[in-house]
């Protein structure tokens, strides 16, 4: 089980401009794994990135449009994109110039690949 | 803590504690010293739930600090405590004058994550309170009493307004 989520992050951290890449459990908002540049602090980025997607997941709800699939969050310096997988998160760290297409294609793919382990072990 | 102490200490702690609640969005916070003197506290109804989980987070406090030094593993950064609908956080709090004792309950609301990432901030914040650095710790058995029974009437006395 724990080489599908290596081989998530690693997949998704090798992708160019990607500077980090977790899995989250969404609702304890702690780090699975996670392959950060040092000093990163995936602590808090986990338990952060987890607190958004909750309250976006609940203001789509509330604003009637469905279920969330992903987030993506731009900011001066950087970029965050998030896929959810179940309990599960798939949380990317991009750079500008990152290919966010690939980005997203990659944190999907991950996501799909959680969401068959989950069912697979329900 | 000294009882002459305690409306400084109370009144310093009061904003780190609401900014904490705030964040993290916790239901109910309290600080406590290793004795069970209560110091801050925010979402208790009445002064018998406080003084019961302070009293009960005391003891949970000394029970893991003698596990810890029965397994030879150090000390305990926090102890999580999951349950059906609430949860449970528990961790010291380091001060110049000594260890405090900080207990927060959470929902889904929050999360584990959150809590202890800005359980940090709060540790960060008061451990560096130049008020907690010149307070003193009760003197004597004579004292103590009297000391503990003054953090309870301060503390809820002077914070009605956060009760839910």
């Amino acid at each position: 089980m724990s080489d599908i989520f290596r081989d998530s992050v690693l997949r998704l951290s090798h992708v160019p401009g990607v500077s980090g890449a977790l899995i989250v459990d969404v609702s304890a908002g702690v780090p699975v794994i996670e392959e950060l540049k040092p000093h990163t602090d995936g602590t808090a980025i986990a338990a952060l990135a987890a607190a958004l997607f909750r309250r976006t997941v609940q203001a789509s709800d509330t604003a009637g449009f469905g279920g969330l699939g992903s987030l993506q969050l731009s900011a001066d310096h950087g970029q965050m994109f998030i896929a959810g997988a179940n309990d599960l998160l798939v949380v990317a760290l991009l750079e500008d110039d990152a290919q966010i297409g690939r980005v997203r294609m990659e944190a999907n793919r991950a996501a799909r690949a959680l969401r068959g382990l989950d069912e697979a072990n329900a | 803590m000294r009882g002459t102490d305690l409306p400084r200490l109370v009144a310093v702690l009061r904003d780190p504690i609401e900014t904490f609640v705030r964040d993290s969005r916790v239901r109910v916070s309290l600080l406590i010293t290793g004795s069970g003197q209560i110091l801050a506290q925010h979402g208790f109804t009445s002064s018998y739930e406080v003084m019961n989980v302070a009293s009960l987070a005391a003891a949970a406090h000394a029970a893991s600090r003698a596990l810890a030094q029965l397994l030879h593993v150090g000390r305990w950064l926090h102890l999580h405590h999951a349950g059906t609908n609430q949860e449970i956080f528990l961790a010291t709090l380091e001060t110049p004058v000594e260890k405090l004792i900080f207990v927060t309950i959470f929902d889904t609301e929050s999360s584990l994550g959150l809590v202890q990432y800005f359980f940090g901030q709060l540790s960060d914040r008061v451990g560096a309170m130049p008020e907690l650095s010149y307070a003193e710790r009760s003197a004597d058995q004579k004292t103590f009493e009297a000391d503990l029974e003054a953090g309870l009437d301060r503390v809820l006395t002077q914070q009605p307004r956060n009760e839910v």
